[in-house]
């Protein structure tokens, strides 16, 4: 086996349940119908069924709670899926180490260790997931309920780690090696990433919707806090923040951004839309990250004019970015949607593409470059 | 001003987009037989294995014609009336009246000489209908994401020479989808075939009339490695053989060679390009001067022996990087002809068509393929040195002299960056510097260990003379 590109040829299109077909249809209607089950069951009086109540199944195999159960079948998924893309990409080595990681955060930090730590009474704190995304980390009632060495976590990795890692390595280190929507995407979610518009249409519309979220996520925030030192002299303001009713701002981003945005539709969708639709359009750490990533030193290099325009990249990109306008024009870019899961430059067949961090070093290879002939024009 | 342009593929659309950006009020129309829209002919290949849609490999978004207004005519031409200029077409269309004209027509696959030829079962693997009789052999159909648009709107206007005729599909009148496929031809086009029938779970015979696999590109040594793999793979690899006929009744059925008979469902002969330029001979006394391999002759800015029309891509004979004058099958050249072409027909008399260094890429059974410079060209005082990696990666690498400077790079099984290889030529670099320095051509993957070459390598690797090479008169490969 070669250590990178891609071994074999895919036959993608040729298999109906990859290609919105029946099955297609049945596994996001039974996600749907699960995700809506699980965060809403509730609100919609079905928790007295009890074969439509996850705590009963959760308890009935020995976990606590039915968040446990999710995690148990969110951990089943990515290692199920991290399983076959390893078989069909795990020849890269780049592929290889960062699903590697991506499976043992989920099954370490995101699922084992909550566990335990309910097994044993205590509180679950998961560590592989940052602010903005983990929205709930940052309300100031919870930081204060935390020990202070997972405060320093919260806040540190949020505020310092996350955008450091960002600006030197790209928001991939977190979007497509730790975070678990991530994980689940290129793993379970592997085999629909051709399903991702690609159009100009989608770009528009993801350009504005994540970056209200990301707006909507940092500004409540903001709301939650000034709430915190100021909500007993501002009632209606502490009304409309943190009441209590369903339409306080704290329950409904949690109700639109964390169940229907990031679940329902987010994971619901992977068969029909690919799986990215949470990452791409609506994540606000994503968009965080994106914007870091712009101003720092990651970026997909293009080989000049040796690309063949065989659209590889730009179908297999998960993010729906047209690698290949990028790389037919000799344009080597940093896009802030650019999660740098490496499958661009995977099934590139002539090896135009690169993912780089880029160095000194590199810089110097650059400027060599330029001195080259650019043929004709 | 009234541009026409023959050619729907690289080198037209390139030329349309460059006549437009500067001239928003021109008539532009596009005569393609082929396909509604412009799509990477390199990518076939991943069309038929399902990998990729018929959407997938068309860089540009389907409204790219309206939002240009680029009208286009899907039909065949059939002959330039230069003294009234207009195109005439087939199937009894209206003759179309140019100011300016730019014949991209592209190239068309060799036929094979063999007796049987005719049979159905038998065809190539080129144009999008030469794609639809191979799925429709092998798979039986087009994928999921279906046949191009109206793949079949150009049928009434078309002759039945066209190599975007519908071809009789053997599977159909068989009733059962080919499981012996047969290829011939041992090129990139030919391993391309192969592949594709490999990963369709076939194990396709390759007839190879040479004694290794593409000795244009690379050596015996080379393509040793390249045959283990397709032999790994279940391709049944037949060197130096060359095939004399086909049998069969209506069908192909067998293919019978200068060493054996074999049993044959589906062929595909892959014996190289010619240039699309019958049509331009067809009527009467030819305006436009053809050379002997069929291509246009153009001057350097591309213009044909008719002021105003113009010739750009596979089907125009321009002047290689080592100063030979023939048509040149590439996707990077067809696009930079159809960007001089453009500034022809713009009116700028200054721009000229210079062909830089060669260098290229490929992957043949999952091996990375990049070469630059002069390689198998047999240069004044030749001498290779190799260096065959198998570690962790396994490749090989060979640099070529010619005296002390460092004239060519052929690398298999790692990616490199052809530009700073071409630094290296054009600064005339000895190879001890050069090895110094390979890694700064470096462009594996993350993570993929860098390309260690022990001491004693660099001195070994050294050895006199070129290497060996079937073609005494070296060409470069006619690549995609």
């Amino acid at each position: 086996m070669d250590l990178q590109g891609q071994n074999g040829l895919d036959n993608t299109f040729r298999e109906s349940w990859r290609n919105r077909g029946v099955v297609a249809w049945v596994v996001a209607g039974t996600l749907i119908s699960f995700y809506t089950l699980l965060y809403f069951g509730g609100d919609l009086g079905l928790n007295d069924v009890p074969a439509l109540n996850f705590d009963v199944w959760a308890q009935a195999i020995g976990l606590p709670s039915r968040w446990h159960l999710y995690g148990l079948l969110y951990t089943v998924g990515v290692v199920g899926g991290g399983v076959y893309y390893l078989r069909k990409h795990g020849n890269s080595r780049y592929n290889k180490y960062r699903i590697a990681v991506n499976v043992a955060v989920q099954v370490l930090l995101a699922f084992t260790l909550p566990l335990v730590m309910a097994l044993f009474g205590q509180g679950s704190y998961y560590f592989s997931y940052l602010w903005p995304l983990a929205w709930y980390d940052f309300h100031p009632g919870h930081l204060a309920s935390i020990p202070a060495a997972v405060a320093v976590w919260t806040l540190g990795g949020a505020l310092v780690l996350a955008p450091l890692m960002a600006y030197r390595y790209g928001k991939r280190w977190y979007c497509s090696w730790v975070c678990g929507c991530g994980g689940l995407a290129n793993t379970f979610g592997d085999p629909w990433r051709h399903l991702t518009a690609t159009s100009t249409k989608s770009w528009k519309f993801e350009k504005v919707a994540v970056h209200t979220v990301m707006f909507i996520a940092i500004g409540s925030t903001f709301a939650l806090f000034l709430d915190a030192f100021a909500g007993d002299r501002l009632p209606a303001f502490h009304r409309i923040v943190d009441g209590g009713q369903w339409w306080s701002v704290k329950r409904l981003y949690g109700y639109v951004v964390g169940s229907i945005l990031a679940g329902v539709i987010g994971t619901g969708l992977y068969p029909l839309l690919g799986p990215r639709v949470w990452c791409r359009n609506f994540c606000p750490m994503a968009a965080l990250l994106g914007l870091q990533q712009k101003l720092g030193r990651f970026q997909i290099t293009v080989k000049p004019d040796m690309c063949i325009s065989c659209g590889n990249c730009t179908t297999y990109c998960e993010m729906g970015i047209d690698v290949r306008s990028y790389a037919q024009s000799n344009e080597s870019f940093t896009r802030s949607a650019c999660v740098g899961c490496g499958m661009c430059a995977h099934v590139c067949p002539r090896g135009v593409l690169r993912l780089e961090n880029l160095t000194r070093k590199r810089n110097q290879g650059d400027k060599a470059r330029q001195g080259l002939p650019v043929v004709n024009l | 001003m009234r541009v026409v342009i023959i050619g729907n593929g690289v080198a037209g659309m390139e030329a349309a987009l460059e006549v437009r950006r500067r001239e928003p009020l021109w008539d532009i129309t596009i005569i393609s037989e082929e396909s509604d829209h412009f799509f990477s002919r390199t990518a076939l290949m991943w069309v038929f294995s399902g990998q990729l849609s018929h959407q997938c490999i068309e860089p540009l978004e389907r409204d790219v014609y309206e939002r240009l207004s680029l009208q286009r005519i899907r039909a065949r031409a059939v002959g330039v009336d230069v003294e009234a200029k207009r195109v005439l077409m087939a199937g009894g269309r209206e003759p179309v009246p140019f100011d300016q004209l730019l014949v991209a027509c592209g190239s068309k696959p060799r036929p094979g000489p063999w007796p049987g030829s005719e049979l159905a079962g038998i065809g190539n693997f080129v144009t999008h209908q030469d794609l639809a009789w191979y799925e429709a052999e092998v798979h039986g159909g087009p994928s999921r994401g279906g046949p191009p648009p109206n793949a079949d709107a150009h049928l009434p206007f078309s002759t039945p020479d066209s190599p975007y005729r519908k071809r009789d599909v053997a599977a159909e009148a068989r009733g059962r989808r080919a499981r012996d496929v047969a290829v011939i031809g041992g090129g990139l086009i030919g391993i391309e075939a192969v592949e594709v029938a490999h990963a369709a779970g076939l194990h396709p015979r390759f007839f190879i009339r040479e004694e290794w696999f593409w000795p244009m590109a690379i050596d015996r040594a080379e393509s040793t490695w390249i045959s283990e793999r397709m032999r790994a793979h279940g391709v049944q690899v037949h060197l130096e053989e060359n095939v004399e006929r086909f049998e069969g009744e209506r069908s192909v059925e067998r293919i019978v060679t200068d060493q054996g008979s074999y049993q044959a469902d589906a062929v595909v002969v892959a014996i190289g390009v010619v240039p699309n330029t019958d049509f331009l001979r067809g009527e009467g006394d030819m305006p436009l001067t053809l050379d002997r391999f069929g291509g246009v002759v153009v001057d350097e800015r591309l213009e044909t022996s008719v002021p105003g029309i113009f010739a750009a891509g596979d089907c125009a004979s321009v002047r290689w990087f080592n100063g030979a004058v023939r048509p040149e099958q590439l996707w990077y050249t067809a696009r930079d002809q159809g960007r001089v072409a453009a500034r022809g027909l713009l009116g700028d008399t200054a721009q000229r068509y210079a062909r830089g260094h060669w260098y290229n890429s490929a992957k043949l059974m999952d091996i990375e393929y990049t070469t630059a410079g002069l390689v198998n060209f047999h240069v004044e005082g030749e001498r290779n040195w190799f260096f065959e990696e198998k570690g962790p990666v396994r490749s090989t690498s060979r640099i070529v002299l010619s005296g002390d400077r460092v004239v060519g790079f052929n690398f298999l099984g790692r990616r490199w960056d052809h530009a700073v290889l071409i630094r290296f030529i054009e600064e005339h670099r000895t190879l001890s510097y050069v090895l110094d320095h390979l890694n700064e051509a470096r462009f594996d993957t993350e993570f993929v260990p860098p390309l260690h070459i022990p001491m004693e390598a660099r001195l070994r690797g050294l050895s006199e003379g070129p290497a060996p090479s079937a073609l005494p008169q070296p060409v470069a490969p006619p690549a995609v």
